[in-house]
């Protein structure tokens, strides 16, 4: 269905190519994972499908790609609508109709159908993804989950045999995750279509046939799920994590695949292996040697309405103490944002009190509050304006009346925690999104505020720049900041933060320790939030065990191992 | 946040062919500027807003009361105390000058209300569509309505970034003018960055969607002319009848 030979592409004015030699055959219907790092060209080769590259990017394509048997040189995408559907990451972006029947009839409308066919279409796609009840709505009102849905089946009307998919779900809320990833699932079911989906994270892409790894421009690893169940090492050396599940049963010298936390549970137990007595204890003594300060935050009573009469926040109460690591968990719309914002004053309340160190903020100018709570916000490109990183950096500190000298002293220590120094005088448009993200964070350092909030700070990150990034926040939380995360990833809740906060409807339904949340998971999965997987399997062996290494380091062999012997722990 | 004026109720006035309501705007901006004397003007406005009445769409006035308002009052000031007059009033303000401020205040406010209910009780697509059988290009039609449609992204866009750089302690008000210039600087180097690579992404999709096969394009959508469409316009044609006749008779 889709023939690649030997494709390289080079985007204009880059030196390096971004795509070398690049040749594979994908069959129809078959289901093909795209991974690899940011910048390995995942994106590059899905947009090379569509002829999106080299038409609407510029730049110098070589080799030959074939759909369905025909040589696509020369084709535009416009050429090629009916036969590839490609959905991006930024569903904002996609949708610009008044209505939903009218987004999904758009792109039929374009191929000239008459217009029973486009109605006829339009029903079965929103059908398809679940929105026909709402086909009348403005797709302005739709939630992050169900514009996606709607971008969905606004590609599927015109009929495609192919379906690119590029982190279409990146930006979506767990809920809105899932529901896409169902519509997904079910488009297959009486139709051969072949799709081939860019996912950062490898635990999402284990119901496809195939996963292709890129690194730097060519195929790295090309294999079935079951391959590369196998392959942990060789994924890790191109900057990518294994499989949770594989990494746990290389651990523990079990060789059986395992697709559910049911199933890994029960084979653990069989192959001899259990939880160490009183290994939650242990857990939980090594988090109570972290001493927390005193309260720098109390919110109370907290309510905000906004202008056009949405309650975002009916009465949010809560305490933050210095030193404290704090995630807010909750679908969109549940009022977090709406929440932190009010804790550096940009919004003010309805009603309620926020008090910082035990001092009202009732009247207080924004300014002030700004330099005590810094708001690092989920976009980077939302602020950066400087041609300068040091400039971007030093706009803060310039703000708040510093001489030079110690506004040049202040930019160095941010840039250095961050992990940029040495970059100041590079322009911040040439970085990745992972080291934009980095600039943001430091401009905020540079403030020096007591408290650093965080707004999705690993959306669209790879694994390798998350982990840097919550490395940089960790370190920034060590070093005594206090820190507050509002975050959809579940995994990064649970292995960096203390305090885990759960929204919904602007109220907070939970507050406790991260340890005492994620094991509870049915009033995680009330809320719509599914635990990570190695949360997943420790529950259902009885310890509360937040990431893998805690899980493994909980497991000792039982006295007597049924049989057969399970190989030995390897190091 | 809804920054589209389009309402979507059922009403007469929705049903009606979009070129009718163009034909009825536009009609009713000839009429405008026909008169000067608030008279006239105001019998237009009574008329506009009954019209507006008819398609539900005067809840949008409440949306630009703002706008409406200043124009008013900017305008009957400035007539007032600069247009020269036979018949003093008090200080430098004669009747003749604030008999002509009222007026273009209705005017210029009349026509705002007439473009208003037109977008109140019209889709986008129905304006493109209505273009399109009056032989305006589909690609012009099109990039007038993405032109519209943007107008609420871009304002979404620069809600975020000056509430992500008030964050970081930018006060747009203060210093002075120069200062006050200066302090747009952090808004308009992301907007405009945000908005460009905004439409990059759009850009991308519509082709993705096959806009601009050459094919010849169907719709969807249906318009036509009715039996409600041949008598509005011909009401609308007899309203604008008497108001060329008060004109233009002695």
């Amino acid at each position: 269905m889709i023939h690649l030979d030997s494709v390289s592409f080079r985007y204009r004015a880059a030196s390096e190519p971004a795509l070398s030699d690049v040749s594979f055959h994908i069959r129809p219907g078959e289901l093909v994972g795209l991974l690899g790092r940011s910048g390995s060209g995942r994106s590059t080769l899905a947009s090379t499908l569509n002829g999106t590259i080299p038409h609407l990017v510029r730049g110098d394509l070589k080799g030959r790609i074939f759909l369905a048997g025909e040589d696509i040189q020369g084709r535009r995408p416009r050429d090629l609508a009916d036969r590839v559907g490609f959905l991006f990451q930024d569903f904002e972006a996609q949708l610009f109709s008044t209505n939903v029947a009218l987004e999904v009839a758009f792109g039929p409308e374009n191929l000239g159908l008459p217009r029973q066919e486009i109605g006829r279409r339009v029903d079965q796609c929103l059908r398809l993804v679940g929105l026909y009840e709402l086909r009348h709505k403005m797709p302005a009102g739709l939630s992050g989950g169900q514009k996606q849905r709607l971008a969905l089946a606004s590609v599927l009307a015109l009929g495609p045999q192919i379906l690119v998919l590029d982190e279409p779900t990146s930006d979506l809320d767990p809920a809105g995750r899932r529901d896409l990833m169902e519509a997904i699932r079910g488009l297959r079911r009486g139709r051969p279509l072949t799709l081939v989906m860019i996912d950062p994270e490898i635990d999402e892409l284990t119901w496809m046939d195939r996963l292709i790894v890129l690194d730097r421009g060519r195929v790295a690893v090309d294999g079935t799920p079951a391959e590369l169940w196998e392959a942990t090492e060789t994924l890790e050396n191109l900057g990518l994590k294994g499989f949770t599940l594989a990494r746990l049963a290389t651990a523990l010298g079990v060789s059986s695949r395992w697709d559910s936390a049911d199933r890994a549970a029960a084979i653990i137990k069989a192959s001899g292996w259990q939880v160490k007595e009183g290994a939650t204890d242990l857990l939980r003594r090594a988090d109570a040697d972290r001493k927390n300060g005193e309260v720098l935050l109390e919110v109370e009573d907290l309510e905000h309405r906004y202008p056009d009469g949405t309650q975002a926040l009916s009465g949010a109460s809560f305490t933050i103490r210095r030193g404290e690591f704090v995630a807010i968990l909750g679908q969109n719309g549940s009022g977090k944002t709406t929440l932190v914002k009010h804790l550096n004053g940009i919004l003010v309340p309805t009603s309620g009190d926020i008090r910082l160190s035990g001092q009202s903020l009732r009247g207080q100018p924004s300014m002030l509050l700004s330099r005590l709570v810094g708001l690092v916000f989920q976009n980077p490109d939302h602020q950066i304006f400087a041609e300068r990183i040091r400039d971007e950096v030093a706009f803060g500190p310039r703000l708040q009346g510093l001489s030079e000298k110690e506004v040049a002293h202040r930019v160095d220590e941010a840039l250095e925690a961050v992990g940029l120094a040495g970059a100041g005088d590079l322009d911040p448009f040439v970085l990745t999104k992972g080291s934009r993200q980095r600039v943001a964070v430091a401009s905020t350092l540079a403030t020096k505020p007591e408290v650093i909030i965080l707004d999705e700070p690993t959306t669209g990150l790879d694994q390798h720049e998350l982990d840097g990034m919550m490395a940089l926040i960790q370190r920034l939380n060590q070093a005594g900041h206090t820190i507050v995360i509002i975050t959809h990833a579940m995994s990064v809740a649970a292995a960096y933060a203390r305090r885990v906060i759960l929204m919904r409807n602007g109220r907070i339904v939970r507050d406790g320790s991260a340890r005492e949340v994620f094991s509870d998971e049915s009033s995680l999965l009330d809320l719509g939030l599914t635990p990570p997987p190695a949360v997943q399997v420790a529950n259902r062996l009885g310890v509360s065990a937040l990431t893998l290494e805690e899980l493994i380091g909980s497991l000792a062999r039982s006295p007597q191992p049924p049989s057969p012997p399970a190989p030995l722990l390897q190091p | 946040m809804n920054l589209f004026l389009y309402l979507d109720k059922g009403t007469s006035v929705h049903r009606l062919d979009p070129r009718t309501k163009l034909f009825l705007m536009l009609g009713s901006f000839m009429a405008a500027v026909l008169f000067s004397q608030p008279g006239p003007l105001f019998a237009l406005l009574v008329v506009l807003l009954v019209y507006g009445a008819l398609g539900g769409s005067l809840e949008n006035l409440w949306r630009i009361w703002f706008l409406l308002l200043g124009i008013a009052i900017f305008s009957v000031v400035s007539w007032s105390i600069f247009t020269r007059g036979s018949t003093p009033l008090f200080w430098r303000v004669t009747w003749e000058g604030l008999s002509f401020g009222i007026g273009a205040a209705i005017k210029i406010d009349g026509m705002i209300i007439s473009g208003l209910i037109f977008l109140s009780t019209t889709r986008i697509e129905e304006i493109v569509l209505g273009l399109i059988r009056l032989r305006v290009p589909y690609q012009a039609a099109f990039a007038f309505s993405l032109g519209i449609r943007m107008v609420p992204t871009i304002i979404g866009t620069a809600m975020t970034v000056i509430e992500a750089q008030r964050s970081r302690g930018l006060d747009l008000e203060s210093g002075g003018l120069l200062g006050r210039l200066r302090n747009h600087i952090p808004l308009l180097v992301p907007i405009f960055l945000q908005t460009l690579r905004g439409t990059d992404q759009l850009a991308k999709a519509l082709e993705s969607r096959g806009f601009g096969a050459p094919r010849e394009r169907s719709s969807y959508l249906e318009i036509g002319f009715h039996a409600a469409d041949v008598l509005t316009l011909f009401l609308g044609a007899l309203t604008l009848g008497a108001f060329l006749i008060i004109r233009f008779l002695p």
